[in-house]
Parts: structure tokens; C-alpha cells; sequence
């Protein structure tokens, strides 16, 4: 990447809310994340990059404990979250998904209504008191994940009626349905075409201002495009973590050169 | 020639031609198995083919017609003064059947030269006696046009067997010659072994389509003859089940189907909920090591005879239900009872729903959990809110084949609930009363099937009038059941 104006970018220095240390990971006999060490600050895009099979998703997995639904994964060292132990005994993991809200790769909207795959998070939480709060609730989901004018006329529809991009965007909006603090995305522009690509992109900027969303991504110029701070994995490792300007135009690290002039990946 | 023979030359002639096949079309392309069309063993297949299965088409279908063929032209000689009082046609051609393979067996034994066996008469010879030394016992003494017709019976398939050789082998070799004649290089035997192939694979499954229309024809004739003789609106409309062989029977199915029908839901009342709840804790909480140990034992449950569970309600469920529900309830002192065969076909029915249910739900994509457990769901709030949901469809499909399999059900129903049906004059009490003896349709169609009948009263003909319904009933049911399932299948990608 040489786009130069990555480096003009101005990256307010903000709280942080994900603390990482000398996190581990096993798959069974397999290690997959060794001794990662990040902080991830608050209503920031932080772009996670690197090869397949590197360890980008696992970790991503870790901050909402979703790879306690995976038998043979094992976690090991600390992740706080807002200064909190997510890996304590004491805190329940559906406790903490709701304040962590997940977009997959593929979108998987549930076989339900448009209306009702929004509003499965805020009925599950008690988010709403009555009918008329749930509507509410999901009507501003649903713009924030800027697919209201396109569904709003057809609520009560399947939401796998929708196209790729339309349902990536209402499992979007279904995860902001859930006012999470933190958005994890799992390469979610993956399945979309290079069109709702640009609109889930656009929609990721509008979302830093409220929330912090980390972003794991095969498409150094998606990072590049969406994200203030960007890490590098490689082979399990945190190899580089910066601002994003910085680690494309001057990283500091020979693997993280390589992987961005396109020589290792 | 022995049919058995006549099989084994066809075989050897085809694995000849198999080899001949081969050699001939590599011999075609002069050794160089790559200019031939399609690879040699396919050539050799050909022939095969070629020589199998006209061959045996033939022979199966002489064997089929060749006995009713003959039996026409032989009964042509039995004079209607031959037929004794009270027996018919079919009886006396049985008769001649018999005398003629008698004549068959001595000949084989040497008891009698071939020329005897062609032309001994009842006047003098006592067929019955010479017969009995062979081993061949006749009700009655032998009428001469019986003999003669045997005689001619005798005469008719030795001339039919030989035909019948020699058609067979001739179409076997036709097809041999014709075949190798064909065998070329550029001769594409691939793509006729495909055609073969695929006209087997018709043959097959038209039989599977054809008998049941076979089925379903048969009792339609029946059910018509049943119609005949007894008002169709007092069969379906009215409200008494009381045969009785003397005449002036009540042949409602009403009484029937309600037992059918009470059985079967208090039988899906227990084996829907424990089959679900069983199948949600196979695919979604058990281990791997629970899952493959309790799985089969779940699945054992299918494979226990009806007839065992029918001794189960009998001698435990039945009386369990009797001295701990009904008696000290005061609603009956009947071990037979809708309640016990009720339960126990409803524990037969659980691995029909749980195996069915444990399939669709482990076919629900991974992403809808994962979905689900992202926005902060329990595991049961997923499973209750996303995962039945999107396999309901399915599950519904279960339920209901496991509903036709309950309507069908004949041995625990007998040995479990009796075998009176229920009776609407009585009372509503009596009829929704679950600790009442009660009876199905097929535990009738059984009753009235077994035993000394006379084929064309109605009171045994019914049987063919409930059969149908209920083939009706539970056809209804499954194609409800594949309608659902495929309608299911649209559901996510």
C-alpha cells in the first residue's frame, strides 16, 4: 500500500478497552495463539491481518468466549475488558456476548422474520419494557446498520430472502440491537460483492462512534481503507501492532513488510 | 431340460462371450487398447449382456405364461359331468395337476416305464394305488378324463420344455453372434453397458412402484364386492361395530377409527416429548462418548419385535396402570386398556422420532448457534428460539411418519387394549375414558380375516374396506409428512 494519506490520518489517543497478555490458545494438541499481547482501544477500528490460518480469527474468538463452544479449545492468560477479567470464573459468557456482539464471515440471519432477527437480542436481554420499545429498539438497529429503507416495508419477511449484502447488514444490525460495547467482525465482507462490500465499509466507520470494533480482514486494503490500528498476525504470533498508517507505510517488522508487498500470504 | 441347466449354459455362454468380447475388440484394434472406443472390459460386458438377458427375459416369461396356458387348453377336456357336486373347475384342474406330477415322479422313480405313464387307463389300472406307492397321496379315486387330462397335461409341458430350450438357447445365442458382431474398435460399448445399466435400475425400481399399485388394486376389487353387499354410508357414517356371521351385521368404521385414533395419540402423547427431548440432548449437549454408546441404545428400542412390546403391556404396563391409575381413580379394573397400549406403543415410537429429529436438528447449519451464542443467547434459549424452529418442519415430518407407524399398529394394540371396539352407545365417558378396553381397524381386519370364513360375506370383506381406508389414512399422513420435509429443505441455504 502507498497510499499516503494513511500517515495524515489522526488517531486520537483513547481509552483502552481490551487489554490482552500473553493470551495462549489450543486446539487439542494444536497451539494455535502464542503469547499475544494487545490493547484495543475504545470507538477505534482495529483491523487484524495476516495469513490464512494465522490465528486472526481464534483470537477474535477469544473476546467474546466464543470458543467455549468449541470442546477441545483451551484459553490461557488474561483479556480484560474494560479493566475486568473476561476469562474469571465468576463472569458468565452470556453475560458477556451481549456486551460483546459478533458478525460472522457468512451472513447467518435465523430463519425468521426481518423484524424478529432483529429484535431475538433485545427480547432475550429484556431490553424492551413493551411492543412499542422493541420497535423502536429494532427500528434503530436497523439504521444503524443502514438497511432500514430497504426492509422497512417488509419487516415480517424472511430474513434469508435478502441478499448477501442486505443480510450481512441486518446481522449487523442485529448485533447492535443488543447495544454492545464492543463489535467484533469476523472477515465480514468476505461473501459480499465488491458493492456491498463498500456499504458494510461504510457502515463499519459510522460505527466507531459508538463503539470499539475490531475487524479481522483478508484484504490489507479493506484495513487499510476502514481501520485506525491495525495488528499483524503471523504463525500465532502478534508479530506488529500500530497504527494503521504506520504499519503499512513503515512497519517496523521484515514479516510484516513482506506480508503487505505481498511476498508471505 | 432341467430350468436349472438351462441357466447355467446361459451363464457359461456369457462369460464366454465376456472373454470372446474382449479378446475380439482388442484383436479389432490390433492389441492397442487405446484405439478402442471404450475401455475392452466394456466390450466383454456387451456380449455378456447380449446373451444374458434376452436369454433369461424369455425364460422367465415362458415359465410364467406356459402353466396358464396349458391349464386353459386342458381344461377343455373335463366335461362338465366330471366336476363332482359342491367342487368347481379350479378344484378338478388341481386334481389333474396333481395326478400328473405323480405320473411324473414314478416315471423318474421307475416305478413306471414312460409309454405307461402315457397310456394307462383308469379302467384298468388303479391310478390311486400305483400313485400312493410313489409317494403321492390322492384324496379320491381317479375319474378317467382326469387321468387323460394329466395325461395330456403330461404331454403339453414336455413339448412346452423343449420349445422352451430351444427358444432360450437360440436367443442366447442370437444375442452372442449379434453382439460379437458389432464388437469394433469404434463400436461405443461404453455408453450401451451405461444404457443397460440404467434400464435395470428402471426395471427395479418400477417393481417396487408397481406392486404397491398391485396392493392397492387387489383390495380396491375387494372393496368394491364389499359395497355391493353392504351400504357404503352405514360403513363410514354409522356408529355400532357388531359383526356377526349369521347376517344383519353393523359394520361401522367409526368405532374402529376412534380406537385408532385414541390409541395413537396417547401413543404420540408420550413418544413426541420424550423422542424430542431425547434427540435435543443427543445432537446438542451430549459428548461424543455419550452420543456414540447411547445413540444405538436408543436405537434398539426400534428394533424389539412388535409382538415383545405387545407381551410388555400385557404382563407389566397393563396391570401397572390397572392397580396404581384406574383402580384407585375408580375409572375401570381392565388391564387392557387405551392408556397401556397407548404407552407402550408410544416407547416403541421414540427412537422413530428421536432418530429422525436427531438428523434434522444436527443438520441446522452451525452458523445459526454460533448466531444465536454471539448475541448473548443461552444454549437453551438457542435451541429453543433458533435451532427447533428452523428443524420444526422436519420434526413435524418425524412426528408424523411416527403418527402413520401408530396407525398401523396391530400386536401391542391386541395384546395391550383387546379387542372390543368401542362402543358409542355407551356413553361419551366410556369413550374418552383411557383406562377402557378399546380395539383399532387392524385388529379387526385380523379378526375378521382369521378363522373359518366364507370369503363373500361381508362380514369378512370389510376387512378390505377398513384396509383401504386406513392405506388411505396413513398414505394422507406420509404425504403430508414429504411435504413438509421437502417444503423444509427451502428454508435456510
Amino acid at each position: 500500500m502507498n497510499d499516503m494519506r494513511l500517515t495524515e490520518r489522526a488517531v486520537d489517543s483513547k481509552d483502552v478497552k481490551i487489554a490482552a497478555r500473553k493470551v495462549q490458545v489450543f486446539y487439542g494438541e494444536t497451539h494455535a495463539i502464542k503469547d499475544v499481547d494487545v490493547d484495543i482501544d475504545d470507538k477505534t477500528v482495529t483491523a487484524f491481518i495476516g495469513p490464512s490460518g494465522c490465528g486472526k480469527s481464534t483470537f477474535l474468538r477469544c473476546i467474546n468466549r466464543m470458543n467455549d463452544t468449541i470442546d477441545v479449545a483451551r484459553v490461557e492468560g488474561d483479556i480484560h475488558l474494560d479493566g475486568e477479567d473476561i476469562y474469571n470464573p465468576k463472569v458468565d459468557p452470556v453475560q458477556l456476548r451481549a456486551k460483546v456482539g459478533m458478525v460472522f464471515q457468512k451472513p447467518n440471519p435465523f430463519p425468521k422474520s426481518i423484524y424478529d432477527n432483529v429484535a431475538y437480542g433485545p427480547k432475550i436481554h429484556g431490553l424492551a419494557k413493551n411492543k412499542a420499545e422493541l420497535d423502536e429498539i429494532v427500528e434503530r438497529a436497523l439504521r444503524r446498520g443502514a438497511i432500514w429503507d430497504e426492509v422497512k416495508d417488509r419487516l415480517q419477511e424472511p430474513g434469508t430472502g435478502l441478499s448477501g449484502g442486505q443480510q450481512q447488514r441486518l446481522c449487523i444490525a442485529r448485533a447492535v440491537a443488543t447495544e454492545p460495547e464492543v463489535l467484533l467482525m469476523d472477515e465480514p465482507c468476505s461473501a459480499l460483492d465488491p458493492i456491498a462490500t463498500a456499504q458494510v465499509e461504510e457502515l463499519i466507520d459510522e460505527l466507531k462512534q459508538n463503539y470499539s470494533v475490531v475487524i479481522v480482514t483478508h484484504s490489507m486494503q479493506q484495513a487499510a481503507r476502514v481501520s485506525q490500528k491495525t495488528a499483524f498476525f503471523h504463525l500465532g504470533y502478534l508479530v506488529e501492532y500500530g497504527e494503521t498508517g504506520q504499519i503499512f507505510t513503515n512497519p517496523k517488522d521484515s514479516r510484516t513488510e513482506s506480508y503487505i508487498t505481498g511476498r508471505i500470504g | 431340460m432341467p430350468t436349472l441347466w438351462l441357466v447355467l449354459i446361459i451363464l457359461a455362454l456369457a462369460a464366454v462371450g465376456y472373454v470372446v468380447g474382449r479378446q475380439r475388440a482388442l484383436a479389432s484394434s490390433g492389441g492397442n487398447a487405446k484405439l478402442l472406443h471404450s475401455l475392452p472390459s466394456y466390450y466383454g460386458a456387451n456380449v455378456s449382456f447380449a446373451v444374458i438377458i434376452p436369454a433369461i427375459g424369455l425364460l422367465i416369461l415362458w415359465l410364467l405364461v406356459q402353466p396358464a396356458w396349458i391349464q386353459n387348453r386342458v381344461a377343455d377336456m373335463i366335461p362338465e359331468g366330471a366336476i363332482p357336486e359342491g367342487a368347481t373347475l379350479g378344484l378338478v384342474m388341481s386334481d389333474v395337476e396333481r395326478v400328473a406330477t405323480g405320473l411324473n415322479l414314478a416315471v423318474e422313480q421307475g416305478a413306471m416305464s414312460e409309454e405307461d405313464a402315457s397310456s394307462i387307463r383308469t379302467e384298468f389300472t388303479d391310478v390311486r394305488q400305483r400313485l400312493g406307492e410313489v409317494g403321492v397321496a390322492l384324496g379320491s379315486n381317479v375319474d378317467a378324463p382326469v387321468l387323460r387330462a394329466a395325461q395330456r397335461y403330461r404331454e403339453m409341458s414336455a413339448t412346452g420344455n423343449t420349445w422352451m430350450t430351444v427358444a432360450v438357447l437360440a436367443a442366447a445365442l442370437f444375442g452372442f453372434v449379434s453382439s460379437l458382431a458389432v464388437t469394433k474398435a469404434g463400436f461405443r460399448a461404453r455408453n450401451t453397458v451405461e444404457r443397460v445399466i440404467l434400464i435395470m435400475l428402471m426395471v427395479a425400481a418400477s417393481i417396487a412402484v408397481l406392486t404397491t399399485l398391485g396392493i392397492v388394486l387387489s383390495m380396491l376389487f375387494e372393496t368394491r364386492n364389499f359395497f355391493q353387499q353392504y351400504p357404503w354410508t352405514s360403513f363410514f357414517f354409522g356408529l355400532e361395530w357388531a359383526p356377526d356371521f349369521r347376517g344383519n351385521s353393523n359394520l361401522s368404521i367409526i368405532p374402529l377409527l376412534w380406537g385408532t385414533l385414541y390409541i395413537s395419540f396417547i401413543a404420540l402423547l408420550v413418544a413426541v416429548p420424550i423422542g424430542l427431548f431425547a434427540a435435543i440432548y443427543m445432537s446438542e449437549y451430549a459428548g461424543p462418548r455419550v452420543r456414540s454408546v447411547a445413540k444405538p441404545l436408543i436405537e434398539i428400542l426400534a428394533g424389539i419385535p412388535t409382538i415383545v412390546y405387545g407381551l410388555f403391556a400385557l404382563i407389566t404396563v397393563g396391570p401397572l396402570l390397572r392397580d396404581y391409575f384406574a383402580m384407585p381413580m375408580g375409572l375401570g379394573e381392565s388391564a387392557s386398556s387405551v392408556a397401556t397400549a397407548g404407552v407402550v406403543m408410544g416407547i416403541m415410537l421414540i427412537p422413530f422420532v428421536s432418530s429422525l429429529s436427531d438428523d434434522i436438528i444436527n443438520a441446522v447449519p452451525q452458523a445459526m448457534r454460533d448466531g444465536s451464542f454471539g448475541l448473548g443467547a443461552t444454549h437453551s434459549e438457542t435451541i429453543r428460539q433458533v435451532v427447533v424452529p428452523a428443524a420444526l418442519p422436519g420434526i413435524v415430518g418425524a412426528i408424523l411418519l411416527a403418527a402413520s407407524r401408530a396407525i398401523g399398529e396391530t400386536m401391542i394394540v391386541v395384546l395391550g387394549a383387546g379387542a372390543a371396539a368401542a362402543q358409542f352407545d355407551r356413553g361419551l365417558g366410556e369413550l374418552v375414558n383411557p383406562f377402557e378396553a378399546m380395539t383399532t381397524v387392524t385388529v379387526k381386519i385380523v379378526s375378521q380375516l382369521t378363522g373359518d370364513t366364507d370369503f363373500a360375506a361381508p362380514e369378512t370383506l370389510v376387512a378390505f374396506a377398513l384396509g383401504l381406508t386406513l392405506f388411505v389414512i396413513t398414505l394422507g399422513l406420509n404425504v403430508l409428512a414429504l411435504y413438509i420435509v421437502r417444503k423444509y429443505r427451502e428454508q435456510y441455504e
